[in-house]
C-alpha cells in the first residue's frame, strides 16, 4: 500500500531524510519512532504530497505521488503534527467541508459524517467552533477529518499528542479496530504507543533508518534479547550518534 | 468546479465571521459615502462620477485588508496543510479563495446601490454610464483581489500582506494620475517616463475608460489579463511550497 524507495528530503544544506527505504502493506499497523527532528514528519509530509523528495520515489496505492498527487490524496486520510484545524470553523461544518473536498455529497456525505462522529467521538463538540475545543477533543476533530472518506491508508503524526491515559487507551483501541484492510503508519516519540499496538517499528535518526521489524527482530538485530523497544531505541540512538561523533 | 465551489462557500463564511471584514466594509462604505455626497453638494450635479473618482484611492488600504489573512493566515496556522493534502487541485483551490473576495468585494459594492436610487429620485441620471462604472470599479476590485492572494500567499506575516499589495495598488493607482505622470515626465522630457509607465502598466488609464462609458476590449483585457496573470502566479507559488 505505502512504498518508500531510496528517499532523500534536504532542506537547502540539511539532509533531513537520508536514502529511506521501506514498506507498508494493508492491515498492518507501522510505528515510526524517532527522536525530535529525526525526519518522520517531513518522511510523512512526503507521503502526504505535502512535500516533495529530492530524490527516490513514494508510492501510495500504487500511485507516485509526484505523478499523480490527486490520486495518492484521495487514498490517504492525513493528520499532520501539530493538528493544523480552521480554528474558527464549526467542528460540523469542518468535517463536512473535508468530506465534501473528498467528493462525498447528500447522503453519502451525511452517512461518512455519522459514521466518524462514532468513531471518533466527537459528537460533544459538533456544535463548537474548533478553538473552543480541548486539546484532546482537537485532535479526534482532526482524526475525523482524516476519516470521514473512508481512506485505505492512514498517516499519522503523533495521534496521541494532548490525549489523556483513558483518550490514549481509546485511541490504540480505534486503531486497532481500523487495521482491517487499512495501512496505517503512525509517527510518535512514545514508545509505549508502538509496543501496544504496532505490528512493526521503524526506527528513525538523523534521517536514516536504524531498524525496520517486529520487537523479536528488533532485539535480535540489536542483540538485546527481551529488553524492550525502549531499551532497544535508546541502544540504537546513542550508537549511531557515538559512532558519527566518533567518526 | 465542486472543489472551487467548496473553498469558496467556506471562505465567505469566514469572512462572515470575522469582524474586521464589517468593519472595514462599514469603513469603506462610509468614507465613499461622504466623499460623494461632498462633492454632490459642491456641483450639485446628478452624477456618480466623483463615487468613481474616489473609489480607487480608498481601494489602496482597503483591497489589501480584505486579502491579507487569505493565504499568510493559513502559512501561520499550518492549515495549508490540511488544504494542499486534500484532493484539490492548487488552481482550485486558488479559484474558490479568489471567488468567495470578489463576491464579498461585489457585495460591499452593492452597499453604494443607495447612491444610485437618491439619484434617479432627485433627476435623470445616465444609468448607461453609471452601469459602466460599477463594471469598472468591480473589474478594478478583481484586480486588486487578485494581486492582495499572490502576495498574501509570500509571507506568514499578515501585516506584510497588506503593506506589500497596499505599496503595488499604489503605483498601479498613481502611476496613471496625471499630475503624477506630469512630474514623472518632467524629469525627463525626451524619454517621458511617466506617460510611458502610465500607458504600459497603471490601472487608471483602463478604469477611467470604464467611468467615462467606455467599454473597450482593450480595457477589458486588461483587467481580465492581469487578475487572470496574478492568480496564475499564486497557484504556482503553492507548487512551490512542495519543493
Amino acid at each position: 500500500m505505502i512504498r518508500v524507495d531510496s528517499v532523500t528530503r534536504t532542506y537547502g544544506a540539511i539532509t533531513a531524510v537520508d536514502d529511506i527505504s521501506f514498506a507498508v502493506a494493508a492491515g498492518e499497523i507501522v510505528g515510526f519512532v524517532g527522536p525530535n527532528g529525526a525526519g518522520k514528519s517531513t518522511m510523512l509530509k512526503m507521503l502526504a504530497t505535502f512535500l516533495r523528495p529530492t530524490a527516490g520515489t513514494v508510492t501510495v496505492g500504487g500511485f507516485d505521488t509526484l505523478q499523480a498527487p490527486l490520486e495518492v490524496r484521495r487514498r490517504i486520510g492525513y493528520l499532520p503534527g501539530d493538528t493544523p484545524l480552521y480554528r474558527d470553523m464549526v467542528v460540523d461544518d469542518l468535517v463536512r467541508f473535508v468530506g465534501g473536498a473528498h467528493g462525498l455529497v447528500g447522503a453519502d456525505l451525511e452517512a461518512a459524517r455519522t459514521r466518524v462522529i462514532d468513531i471518533c467521538d466527537i459528537g460533544p463538540v459538533l456544535g463548537q467552533r474548533v478553538r473552543e475545543c480541548s486539546t484532546g477533543f482537537r485532535q479526534r476533530v482532526g482524526l475525523s477529518c482524516a476519516l470521514v472518506h473512508d481512506p485505505p491508508v492512514l498517516l499519522l503524526d503523533e495521534p496521541t499528542h494532548g490525549f489523556d491515559p483513558l483518550q490514549v487507551m481509546a485511541f490504540r483501541d480505534l486503531l486497532i479496530g481500523l487495521k482491517q484492510d487499512r495501512a496505517i503508519l503512525f509517527s510518535t516519540h512514545i514508545i509505549a504507543d508502538v509496543e501496544a499496538i504496532s505490528d512493526r517499528v521503524l526506527i528513525i535518526h538523523q534521517g536514516r533508518i536504524l531498524g525496520d521489524g517486529n520487537l523479536d527482530e528488533l532485539e535480535q538485530c540489536a542483540g538485546l534479547g527481551g529488553a524492550g523497544l525502549e531499551a532497544i531505541f535508546a541502544h540504537l540512538v546513542s550508537t549511531t550518534t557515538t559512532t558519527q561523533v566518533s567518526q | 468546479m465542486a472543489g472551487s465551489l467548496l473553498v469558496a462557500r467556506r471562505e465567505v463564511r469566514a469572512y462572515f465571521d470575522s469582524p474586521i471584514a464589517y468593519i472595514t466594509a462599514a469603513v469603506f462604505l462610509v468614507l465613499a459615502g461622504t466623499s460623494f455626497m461632498n462633492s454632490f453638494f459642491l456641483a450639485g450635479v446628478i452624477d456618480m462620477r466623483p463615487f468613481f473618482d474616489t473609489l480607487p484611492f480608498l481601494l489602496i488600504p482597503f483591497v489589501p485588508a480584505l486579502t491579507m489573512r487569505s493565504w499568510s493566515e493559513e502559512h501561520a496556522q499550518g492549515t495549508v496543510e490540511l488544504l494542499l493534502t486534500l484532493p484539490l487541485q492548487p488552481l482550485q483551490i486558488v479559484v474558490g479563495k479568489y471567488g468567495a473576495a470578489l463576491f464579498y468585494y461585489a457585495l460591499i459594492l452593492t452597499g453604494s446601490l443607495p447612491i444610485v436610487a437618491m439619484l434617479v429620485w432627485l433627476g435623470e441620471p445616465d444609468l448607461g454610464l453609471i452601469f459602466c462604472g460599477y463594471l469598472g470599479a468591480f473589474l478594478l476590485g478583481a484586480l486588486f483581489l487578485a494581486f492582495g492572494q499572490f502576495l498574501s500567499s509570500l509571507t506568514h506575516n499578515q501585516i506584510v500582506a497588506f503593506a506589500l499589495a497596499a505599496l503595488l495598488a499604489s503605483i498601479l493607482v498613481f502611476s496613471g494620475e496625471p499630475r503624477v505622470v506630469e512630474v514623472v515626465d518632467g524629469l525627463a522630457p525626451l524619454w517621458q517616463p511617466g506617460t510611458a509607465i502610465s500607458d504600459s502598466i497603471s490601472c487608471l488609464p483602463h478604469y477611467e475608460a470604464f467611468v467615462s462609458g467606455l467599454i473597450g476590449v482593450d480595457h477589458l483585457l486588461y483587467f481580465l489579463l492581469m487578475s487572470g496573470f496574478f492568480l496564475w502566479l499564486t497557484q504556482v507559488g503553492l507548487r512551490r511550497i512542495q519543493y
